[in-house]
C-alpha cells in the first residue's frame, strides 16, 4: 500500500514509505539503521545483498510505516541489488567524514546509480556524513558536504551512529520532505507497474493445492 | 530472468485486498489463511510420511556415530601416507558424519582439493613446498602494490583525492629503495614468521624485479597501463561489458546452465596475469574493501582457536602494521592479529583471481578456514579449493547467482507446488529471498560449529565428484544418494520448506519472506538441515540435473 493510508488494527499507519540507505562499503549504513531503530550500537558485519528493518513513526501528526532497506556498500551485484531502488520515496547517501573517497564516489557512483534506476520522480534524497564523532581523522568538511548536497538538490546532516548524534534527525528530515511531496503521497508508479505485471491468472483456489506431483 | 527483476516495494503486497503489513490483517485474509491451514497440514504431512517411506538418509545414523576421530584419520593411510581405496572410505565418513574438530587443519586440504586423494606424502611434501613459494610470491606483489597505491594516494590527496593509480608513481615506485623498504616489512608478517627456510633468491619475482632497467620498466608499465584502463573505467557506473555480458546471458541461460559447474569454472589468469579484471573495481579499490571488511568480522570463531589467546599485542600490531590494516584499536589483540591474516590471504587471491578479485562475502568465506588452519599459505590454498566453485557467487556478470537461485526454486517447484504457487503469487518465485545464503553459504544463519559441519559434508560430495567417485561406487557401498555439486543448494531449499507453512500462511509478500530468511540465524540444526537436504537429493536429484 505505498502511500496510502491503511485503518483498523494495530499496525494501522497514514503513510507507508520505502526509505533507502545506499553509499560505499563500511561507511555505517547498518549502523545508521541499527541506531535510529534498535538505539543499540555494535560492530556489524559487511552486509551481504539487502536486509531491511520496519519502524512505525509519529510525524507531524501522521503515523507513519517505515521500510528502510539496507544494501551492500559494494556495488558488484548491481544489476540483481537495483531492483531494490524501486518504488523509494527517500533515499539516504551516506559517505564516511574520515574516509574522503566514500564522498567522492557518493557522485561518481552512488548518485548515477540512483538516477538510473530510481523509479519515483520526487524521490528525496538527503546526504549524509557520519563519523563525526572522529573528528581528528576529518577528511572532509562540513562546507564540502553542503556544496555537494547543494549541487544534488539534497538535503545534508553531519551525523554519528556511534553516539547517536543526529542519527535521529537525519531520518526526520527526509519524511518531512516526504510528507511535503503530494505526488509520494499518493499512489507511486510502482503500484500501476506491479499491477500491470500483475497479469498472470490469479491465485488459485486453495483446495487446488496439493503437494508432491 | 524477468522475475529476477523486482517491482515490489517493501510494503506493496500482489494481493491488493489484502492488507501488506499485518499478520492479524482483514478478516478475508483470515478466512484464507484458515483454509490454507487446513491444506497445509494434510499436504505436508503426506510430503514427509512418503520421503520417509522409501528412503533413508545416511545421516539418520549420526546420533550413534561420531565424526571421523584422531584415530579412525590415521588408519585411513597406508604405509607410504597414501589414503586406502583413493578416499572413498574417507570422503564417505566425512559426507555421513562430518570431522573432528582437532583434525580439521589436517583434513581440510584433502577435502578442498589441495592434497590429491591419491598422492603420497612425500608428493604432498614437495607440493606443499611449491604452493608456500607461491603464495609467498603472491604477498610480495601485494605489499608492493599497496606502497605504491599509498604513495599514489598521498600525491593524489590534494588535488584528486581518488585511489586511480597512475602510471607517473608506479615508474617511481620501481626504486629499489622502496623494494628493501617491503622486504623488511615482509619479515615482520606474522605467518612468515614461522617460515625460516624462506629462499627468496630463486623466486622468480624477485629476479624480474633485480633484473636489468630496461626489463623492469618494461614490466612496471604493463601493469600501469593495465590499472589506468581499469581506473578510467571505474568513473563509469555501468561497466558496458558486464552488461551486454548479463543480457545475452539471460536470454541463452538454458544452455550456460546445462553445462557442468567445472566446466563454467574458468581457471584463474597466472599471477603474471595480475590486474587485467575487466571490472570496474580495481586493486586499488580491493584492497581498500578487504580492509574495511576485515576489521569487521564477527569474532564468533575466537574460542576455536585457541593459540590466538598467546598473540600479544605488541605481536598483533605488527602483523596489523605489516599488511596495512587501519582503524583496529578498538579490537583485542588476537582479533587484530585475525583480521591482518585475512587481509593478508585476500589480498593475494584478489591477485590470483583477478576475474574475482575481492567482493564482500568473500572474508565470511575465510574467516573459518583462518580460524583452523594457522599457516596463512595453507589456508590460503585451501580458501582457493573452497572458491574454485564459491567464486561464481561472486562474478560480475551474476550469472553464478542466477543460476543457483534458479536451481533452489527448481528445487521447491518440484517437491512443494503448493509453496511454490504461494510464491509465484507474490512475485517471489525467482527465490530472490535466500540471496544471501547462496552468496556465503549459509555462514550468516548457522554458527561456527554449525558452518564447518555443512561445509564439511558439502566439500566431501564435491571431493567424490572430482575423483569421478561417481553414481555407480556409491550405490556399490549401498548409499543411495549421489554426491551433488549442490548439496549446499538442497539444504537452501530445505531451510526454505522447513518454513512452508509459516510462509504459506503468514506472509503476503515478497518482503517479508526475505526478513525471515535474514532471520534464521540461531534457528537451524544443521544436521537436521542436512538430513531434509539429502531426502531432496535422492528424490530430486535426477530431475534437477536433468533441467540444468
Amino acid at each position: 500500500m505505498t502511500g496510502s493510508s491503511s485503518k483498523g488494527g494495530n499496525n494501522s499507519y497514514d503513510y507507508s514509505f520505502k526509505i533507502l540507505l545506499i553509499g560505499d562499503s563500511g561507511v555505517g549504513k547498518s549502523s545508521i539503521l541499527l541506531s535510529f531503530i534498535s538505539n543499540s550500537v555494535h560492530d556489524l558485519s559487511p552486509t551481504v545483498g539487502v536486509d531491511f528493518k520496519i519502524k512505525m513513526v509519529n510525524v507531524g501528526g501522521k503515523r507513519l510505516k517505515l521500510t528502510i532497506w539496507d544494501t551492500a556498500g559494494q556495488e558488484r551485484f548491481g544489476t540483481l541489488m537495483s531492483s531494490y531502488y524501486r518504488g523509494a520515496h527517500g533515499i539516504i547517501l551516506v559517505y564516511d567524514v574520515t574516509r574522503r573517497e566514500t564522498f567522492t564516489n557518493l557522485s561518481d557512483i552512488w548518485a548515477k546509480e540512483v538516477e538510473l534506476y530510481s523509479t519515483n520522480q520526487d524521490c528525496i534524497k538527503v546526504l549524509i556524513g557520519n563519523k563525526v564523532d572522529k573528528d581528528s581523522e576529518r577528511a572532509v568538511s562540513r562546507e564540502e558536504g553542503m556544496a555537494l548536497a547543494e549541487e544534488h538538490k539534497c538535503s545534508f546532516l553531519e551525523c554519528s551512529a556511534k553516539t547517536r548524534e543526529n542519527v535521529l534527525q537525519c531520518f526526520k528530515e527526509l519524511i518531512v520532505k516526504i510528507l511535503e511531496v503530494p505526488s509520494l503521497l499518493e499512489k507511486g508508479p510502482v503500484i500501476i507497474k506491479q499491477q500491470i505485471l500483475k497479469q498472470k491468472p490469479g491465485y488459485q483456489a486453495p483446495h487446488n493445492g496439493g503437494c508432491c506431483s | 530472468m524477468k522475475a529476477l527483476r523486482r517491482s515490489h516495494t517493501s510494503s506493496s503486497s500482489s494481493n491488493s485486498s489484502s492488507p501488506s503489513f499485518s499478520s492479524s490483517g482483514s478478516s478475508s485474509w483470515i478466512h484464507l489463511r484458515s483454509v490454507l491451514l487446513i491444506v497445509n497440514s494434510s499436504s505436508a504431512a503426506s510430503c514427509s510420511s512418503s520421503d520417509r517411506g522409501h528412503l533413508k538418509s545416511p545421516w539418520s545414523r549420526r546420533i550413534k556415530k561420531h565424526a571421523l576421530t584422531p584415530r579412525q584419520w590415521r588408519r585411513l593411510f597406508t604405509s607410504d601416507g597414501k589414503l586406502h581405496d583413493g578416499g572413498v572410505k574417507f570422503l564417505k565418513k566425512v559426507r555421513s558424519v562430518g570431522v573432528d574438530p582437532s583434525i580439521r587443519a589436517e583434513v581440510w586440504p584433502f577435502l578442498l582439493g589441495v592434497y590429491d586423494l591419491n598422492s603420497s606424502k612425500e608428493e604432498r611434501d614437495t607440493i606443499r613446498t611449491q604452493k608456500r613459494k607461491e603464495y609467498e610470491k603472491l604477498r610480495r606483489q601485494c605489499r608492493l602494490l599497496l606502497k605504491h597505491s599509498n604513495e599514489s594516494f598521498k600525491l593524489n590527496e590534494s588535488s584528486k583525492p581518488s585511489i586511480n593509480i597512475d602510471s607517473g608513481s608506479l615508474v617511481q615506485y620501481t626504486d629499489s629503495s622502496s623494494f628493501e623498504d617491503v622486504v623488511s616489512a615482509r619479515e615482520s608478517l606474522s605467518s612468515e614468521e614461522r617460515s625460516p627456510d624462506v629462499e627468496y633468491s630463486d623466486d622468480p619475482c624477485i629476479t624480474l624485479l633485480e633484473g636489468d632497467d630496461s626489463s623492469r620498466q618494461k614490466t612496471t608499465n604493463t601493469d600501469a597501463s593495465a590499472l589506468n584502463t581499469e581506473s578510467s573505467d571505474s568513473d563509469s557506473s555501468e561497466d558496458p561489458e558486464a552488461v551486454i555480458q548479463a543480457s545475452s546471458s539471460s536470454e541463452g541461460q538454458e544452455k550456460n546452465e546445462r553445462d557442468e559447474p567445472s566446466k563454467e569454472f574458468i581457471s584463474p589468469s597466472r599471477t603474471e596475469l595480475h590486474l587485467s579484471a575487466p571490472a570496474a573495481e580495481n586493486f586499488a579499490t580491493w584492497q581498500r574493501i578487504i580492509r574495511v571488511d576485515a576489521v569487521r568480522d564477527n569474532s564468533e570463531w575466537i574460542p576455536y582457536f585457541q593459540s590466538y589467546a598467546s598473540v600479544s599485542e605488541d605481536r598483533a600490531c605488527c602483523s596489523a602494521e605489516a599488511v596495512g590494516l587501519k582503524d583496529y584499536e578498538h579490537l583485542e589483540p588476537c582479533q587484530i592479529f585475525h583480521a591482518a591474516r585475512l587481509v593478508a590471504i585476500l589480498e593475494a587471491y584478489a591477485l590470483y583471481d583477478p576475474e574475482i578479485g575481492y567482493c564482500q562475502g568473500m572474508s565470511d568465506l575465510l574467516s573459518p578456514i583462518v580460524t583452523v588452519i594457522t599457516e596463512d599459505h595453507e589456508a590460503f590454498w585451501c580458501f582457493v579449493g573452497f572458491m574454485k566453485k564459491a567464486r561464481h557467487n561472486f562474478r560480475l556478470d551474476e550469472v553464478g547467482i542466477r543460476r543457483q537461485l534458479n536451481i533452489v526454486s527448481k528445487i521447491i517447484k518440484c517437491k512443494d507446488s503448493h509453496l511454490f504457487r504461494h510464491l509465484e503469487k507474490l512475485q517471489a518465485e525467482d527465490c530472490f529471498f535466500v540471496y544471501r545464503m547462496v552468496v556465503v553459504l549459509f555462514r550468516r544463519e548457522l554458527t561456527f560449529e554449525q558452518t564447518t559441519c555443512l561445509w564439511e559434508v558439502m566439500w566431501a560430495d564435491q571431493a567424490a565428484i572430482r575423483a569421478g567417485i561417481g553414481k555407480s561406487a556409491w550405490s556399490r557401498i549401498r548409499q543411495r544418494a549421489p554426491p551433488t555439486d549442490d548439496l549446499l543448494l538442497y539444504a537452501i531449499a530445505a531451510s526454505v520448506l522447513q518454513r512452508r507453512k509459516l510462509i504459506i500462511e503468514k506472509y503476503n509478500s515478497m518482503d517479508e519472506i526475505l526478513r525471515e530468511c535474514n532471520s534464521m540465524a540461531g534457528q537451524l540444526n544443521v544436521w537436521k538441515l542436512l538430513d531434509d537436504a539429502h531426502d531432496l537429493v535422492v528424490n530430486l536429484h535426477d530431475k534437477i540435473e536433468a533441467s540444468f
